[in-house]
């Protein structure tokens, strides 16, 4: 179980968390049919760091950008993201 | 044995106060209105008439009288009820930090989650959040529908700390 | 003294006694059988190592099987039973199959497996019985077992000399410390070893430790090294068996460290030759545990066999209790061992030892090319030290190669964890290879494997150690291989002709040592952890005693029978209420969120398939979800309660992932959105009324005319302020009722009276499911599948022209709304009762062309219909098909019909 550095409060047990998909699979809203289903199906599953997104869901329940490498579980980074008011 | 007890207080009105734009106005307003600070993560601010807990980074958790909180908000935010969604119980004692740790993740042992401080966490696969009240109590606010369940465990656990 | 038994038989033990200590101080050599051959093994070991004496400790539920002797201590009224013997120990039917060693040699499953089925079953029968362990117990558990969290900055896995001084060095610099030792006693090594160091230095050490606030857990193992410096302990707060203290048998911690010093000391290896695995042959540190510890002393005539200085202290232990050394048979040349004052051979290597009733007689050894022997009944060994990595290794670290003691140590890791004392310096020895016959001469003792099995794996053409330990199933047993892992790896390195490090390592995994069920398992093993979900009215539907349905972790009333009836009976006997007349039941578990400001219409038409903005202040509809694919992922209801205020209702089921949902897209894809989405699931409790009567009985509970359909009002009842909504799932005119789940039991109250006093009743989600799908509601996780789409369930005409919601760009796609999908379709049984779940076929032995999603009994008309998905089904409505469900052995004639079997127009909820 990962221990994963939440923006708002800190380091926290993995099981706080739930995992959503990487940043390049997100599906912006107006994203034409094509690019759409080019997110959602074709992933770069890099053996390597990758950028995740995260949701402290049974913390703080916002939402972060996670920088994990994939094999070896080092986290590099964590930001937070959502809406600007965010203090 | 460590000694902790665990009671059930009367429910209060409970709101959620959640703001999704000009957070510097609306902690101005609210400090200006309230005479004191909207609380930062972690952190609670207030009394027993009106108190606020954050547990998250643009919602409190409201406990109180919110007449005035409407007016802080404006058009930055929005209240709504949440009373019927949440039991507050009481841990009391010494023991409260080591139950705590029974089924949890969270280092509720850690010297520095002191009096005035919040957190959220997970009990078993129970989202629970936590409001210390001072070193021998420890608020919980636990869904409705598990708090059956998690206070029999907790009443169980309280025997063998 | 106390009391025990031992397969029946009384016996005494010392204070402070193992299992193992107490059998040997009753002369007991004997204690269990090997798992394949049957073979008579004694203790072996004085710790968790232990391949052998492995015994059922423990009565009923709280019986533990497979426990270590070397591992459990010794309690008043402990019942131990050996295994894997029949019809008793010393007399076992199962020992010819030792007779029969070479028919059960390595790949000995592979080879069978390959050949006949037939085959396999005839050896199946004697296999089953024969080959095994321990039985598992067939009563529960009577015990509870807890879960626990803890931080520290440092936490060190050992308490011998190099543990206790870090813990020591740490907690005294201010840390937070948790010091674990498996062992009930603090000292490790220093207890068969009292003279290194003073002997009050332990209690003096774990004084200063507590008195510096560091936590000391004895009987506690470092079972599991997680990510993230996260290590896993299994603490014993009784023994196996025993009756615990305070009803906790053993507490499974997780501690999340900032640090780790693992002093995990190494473990004796054993020498390979025949018949090592006779009871009376022992690891030489063993031997001097006994004595120094428990002052049992195993053997009267010693021989020892060595390659390293360390078996000196076990002769110099065993004379000074009284022992007599008949030999020590050193693999070192001369002048090894010149001035210990035994009688020493050098260029010593054991070949064979010989017994007579289960006991050693005598030792055989080839010395310096001749081979002698010696009687004895004590054969202490020291093969060498195998530093204990596991920890190390299952943090991602990696090993380096020690020439002199022949051992791999701790080299790397990407974790916050260094390794000190003997498991990062084990000592020098002398690197010897087996001289005897490969036969009978065990590496791994547990699973019967021996260096022949090694040599016909390499033979049949097993290259890599990986494949080897599958072949031959070495380390594969309780023990992990700690013992055997290093043996079998020098011989596969001498057959590959490399050093031992080029021949590979297999990998190390959690737990260290086996860890039992019910502590896995935590609290949830009992109803106490299970955290079950409960309606805030739990009450008083309990007190009428219904069939409960779990549904996730939620329980809800399935149906309310009366007197003897059956949940069918009653749940028909409750819908015909709904239909001709009224009825009542508890929504509360539905999705439910709150959503408000300024953008909240566009937020909701982000979220939902069909257009909300359009919705009058007091008006709701219909609503669905889309996937970004596309596909239907649920439906509920939408209601404007104020200009900037909504109410989203969405299904039981799909809940927690709606929530995750609606916050992934307010808080990633649109932060600039001035909404707030609040999930109110749990604050309000709900209850729906429906029925030809319902309009009359909510009149008369809020006093003022009942909104109309799809229409909603504040309003109070029992003088508590609720919302009414007018909405039908039942296809009966309805009204689902809110209220603050505080305060929902008098307005239940008041509304089942007024429900009673019309002649209605309660109503369960059987019937409630029986209503629905007679009407053609949908339900997700049944109809709604998440491999339909709007256009498969008929709901395309409702889809936001506008487009702009989740799943527009995935709908697109032509084949989506192209022909050869199965669409929704009703099914009319014309023969037999439709199964649910069955599969429609044109005609027997044709391939399925759909399937039944849900099926029941008209209520009112009566026969059978269901609700299925049919490949094109919009265009087949009066075709004939057969609903077949092999697997019950059910199957009914269905014609296809519209799914709307109750009322299509629509007529009876409208005003």
């Amino acid at each position: 179980m990962m221990l994963i550095p939440c923006p708002h409060c800190g380091p926290r047990a993995q099981s706080e968390f739930i995992y959503e998909r990487t940043v390049d699979s997100v599906v912006p809203l107006d994203a034409p049919s094509q690019e759409a289903m080019t997110k959602l199906f074709t992933r770069n599953n890099p053996r390597g760091v990758d950028d995740e997104i995260w949701r402290h869901t049974y913390g703080c329940r916002a939402w972060m950008i996670l920088t994990r490498h994939r094999v070896t579980n080092e986290i590099s980074g964590c930001r937070a993201i959502g809406p600007e008011a965010l203090l | 044995m460590t000694e902790v007890t665990i009671t059930t207080p009367p429910a209060a009105p409970l709101h959620v106060f959640e703001i999704w734009g000009n957070p510097a106005a609306v902690a101005k307003r609210f400090k200006a209105a309230m005479g004191f600070a909207l609380p930062a993560t972690g952190q609670s601010g207030g009394s027993d008439a009106l108190r606020l807990i954050r547990f998250e980074p643009t919602v409190w958790l409201v406990e109180g009288d919110i007449s005035a909180l409407g007016d802080v908000l404006a058009e930055d935010g929005a209240l709504t009820a949440t009373s019927g969604g949440i039991v507050r119980m009481r841990l009391s004692g010494a023991g409260w930090r080591t139950l705590l740790m029974e089924g949890g993740v969270f280092d509720a042992e850690s010297p520095t989650f002191a009096a005035g401080c919040s957190a959220a966490t997970i009990i078993d696969h129970v989202n629970v959040r936590l409001h210390v009240v001072s070193d021998d109590a420890c608020d919980a606010y636990v869904p409705l529908s598990f708090s059956a369940g998690l206070l029999h465990f907790w009443k169980e656990a309280a025997l063998s700390l | 003294m106390i009391n025990f038994s031992f397969d029946g038989k009384a016996y005494t033990a010392q204070e402070g006694d193992t299992l193992a200590a107490a059998l040997l101080r009753n002369g007991i050599g004997l204690v269990g059988r090997s798992f394949k051959y049957h073979r008579p093994r004694g203790i072996m070991t004085a710790g968790v190592e232990e391949p052998n004496a492995l015994v059922t400790v423990g009565e009923g539920g709280r019986a533990e099987p497979n426990t270590r002797a070397t591992d459990v201590f010794v309690y008043e009224g402990l019942v131990a039973k050996s295994q894997n013997r029949w019809p008793n120990l010393s007399f076992d039917v199962g020992a010819v199959l030792g007779l029969a060693a070479p028919a059960l040699s390595a790949g000995f499953y592979y080879k069978t497996f390959f050949g006949s089925a037939k085959k396999w079953m005839f050896y199946e029968y004697f296999i089953r019985k024969a080959a095994g362990l321990g039985n598992a117990p067939t009563q529960a558990d009577p015990d509870r077992f807890s879960h626990r969290a803890a931080f520290c900055d440092v936490l060190i896995v050992g308490a011998g000399p190099a543990g206790l001084q870090a813990a020591l060095d740490a907690a005294e610099a201010g840390k937070r410390v948790i010091l674990v030792e498996q062992d009930n006693i603090l000292g490790a090594s220093l207890i068969r070893d009292p003279q290194e160091l003073d002997a009050a230095w332990i209690e003096v050490t774990a004084a200063r430790i507590r008195a510096a606030g560091g936590r000391i857990l004895p009987r506690t193992t470092a079972s599991g090294y997680w990510e993230h410096d996260l290590v896993t302990l299994t603490q014993r707060l009784s023994e196996p068996g025993q009756v615990p203290a305070n009803s906790v048998a053993q507490r499974l911690w997780h501690v999340r460290a900032g640090q780790v010093i693992l002093a995990t000391g190494s473990i004796e290896r054993p020498m390979a030759f025949a018949h090592n695995d006779r009871p009376g042959v022992m690891l030489s540190q063993a031997v001097r545990s006994y004595v120094q510890r428990f002052g049992v002393v195993p053997g009267k005539r010693v021989v020892i066999a060595t390659n390293n200085d360390d078996a000196y202290k076990t002769a110099q232990t065993l004379k000074d209790a009284g022992a007599q050394i008949v030999a020590i048979l050193d693999a070192r040349p001369a002048p090894a061992g010149a001035n210990s004052g035994h009688r020493v051979y050098n260029d010593a290597v054991p070949l064979l030892t010989k017994g007579a009733r289960h006991c050693l007689k005598s030792v055989s050894a080839l010395v310096d090319g001749k081979t002698m022997e010696w009687d004895a009944d004590l054969l202490a060994v020291s093969g060498g030290f195998t530093p204990v990595v596991h920890l190390h290794m299952q943090a991602g670290g990696t090993l380096d190669w020690n020439e002199d003691a022949q051992a791999f140590i701790p080299a790397s890791s990407r974790q916050n964890v260094t390794t000190i004392g003997r498991a990062a310096e084990p000592q020098a020895i002398f690197k010897m290879v087996p001289v005897s016959s490969p036969k009978k001469s065990f590496i791994d003792f547990q699973n019967d494997v021996t260096l022949a099995d090694v040599d016909l794996a390499w033979a049949e053409g097993y290259r890599s150690v990986e494949h080897l330990k599958r072949y031959t199933t070495l380390g594969m047993a309780t023990d992990q291989g700690k013992l055997s892992n290093m043996a079998a790896l020098g011989r596969l390195a001498e057959k590959q002709g490399v050093a031992i490090p080029e021949a590979g390592l297999t990998t190390f995994r959690p737990p260290y040592t086996p860890v039992t069920m019910g502590l896995i398992a935590g609290a949830g093993a009992k109803d106490a952890g299970a955290h079950v979900r409960r309606l805030a009215l739990y009450d008083l539907h309990a007190a009428k005693n219904p069939i409960w349905q779990p549904l996730g972790y939620w329980f809800r009333p399935r149906a309310y029978p009366n007197g003897g009836e059956s949940l069918a009976q009653a749940a028909m006997r409750e819908a015909k209420a709904v239909r001709n007349n009224v009825g009542m039941t508890d929504v509360s578990t539905l999705a439910k969120f709150e959503v408000s400001g300024p953008d909240a219409a566009a937020f909701l038409e982000i979220i939902c398939a069909t257009t909300v903005s359009k919705l009058a202040v007091g008006r709701g509809r219909y609503t669905f979800m889309l996937r970004e694919d596309g596909f239907v992922f649920d439906d509920g209801t939408v209601w404007r309660l104020d200009e900037n205020r909504y109410l989203l209702t969405s299904s039981t089921g799909g809940a927690d992932r709606m929530a995750t949902h609606i916050s992934y897209v307010r808080q990633y894809l649109c932060p600039h959105l001035r909404v707030s989405a609040v999930n109110v699931q749990e604050h309000h409790a709900g209850l729906a009324i429906a029925g030809p009567k319902a309009k009359a009985v909510v009149d008369a509970l809020i006093g003022t005319p009942a909104p109309r359909h799809m229409s909603t009002e504040p309003a109070t009842i029992a003088g508590t302020p609720v919302l009414v909504l007018a909405a039908s799932y039942s296809g009966e005119r309805a009204f689902e009722i809110y209220v603050d789940a505080n305060q929902a039991k008098a307005v239940w109250a008041a509304c089942e009276a007024h429900v009673q006093a019309e002649g209605g009743c309660l109503y369960g989600l059987e019937a409630m499911e029986f209503l629905r799908i007679e009407k053609g509601h949908l339900v997700v996780g049944g109809e709604v599948d998440g491999r339909m789409t709007p256009h498969d369930l008929a709901l395309d005409k409702m889809l936001n022209k506008a487009g702009g919601y989740i799943g527009a760009s995935g709908l697109v796609r032509p084949a989506l709304s192209e022909g050869g999908r199965r669409q929704l379709v009703g099914l009319e049984a014309i023969e037999g009762d439709i199964p649910e779940g069955s599969m429609l076929i044109p005609r027997e032995g044709a391939s399925p062309q759909g399937h039944v999603s849900a099926a029941a009994f008209r209520i009112i008309e009566g026969g059978s219909v269901a609700l299925g998905q049919l490949v094109d089904g919009f265009s087949r409505h009066g075709e004939i098909l057969i609903a077949s469900s092999p697997t019950r052995g059910q199957k009914a004639r269905v014609r296809v019909v519209a799914p709307h079997f109750y009322d299509p127009a629509g007529e009876r909820y409208r005003d």
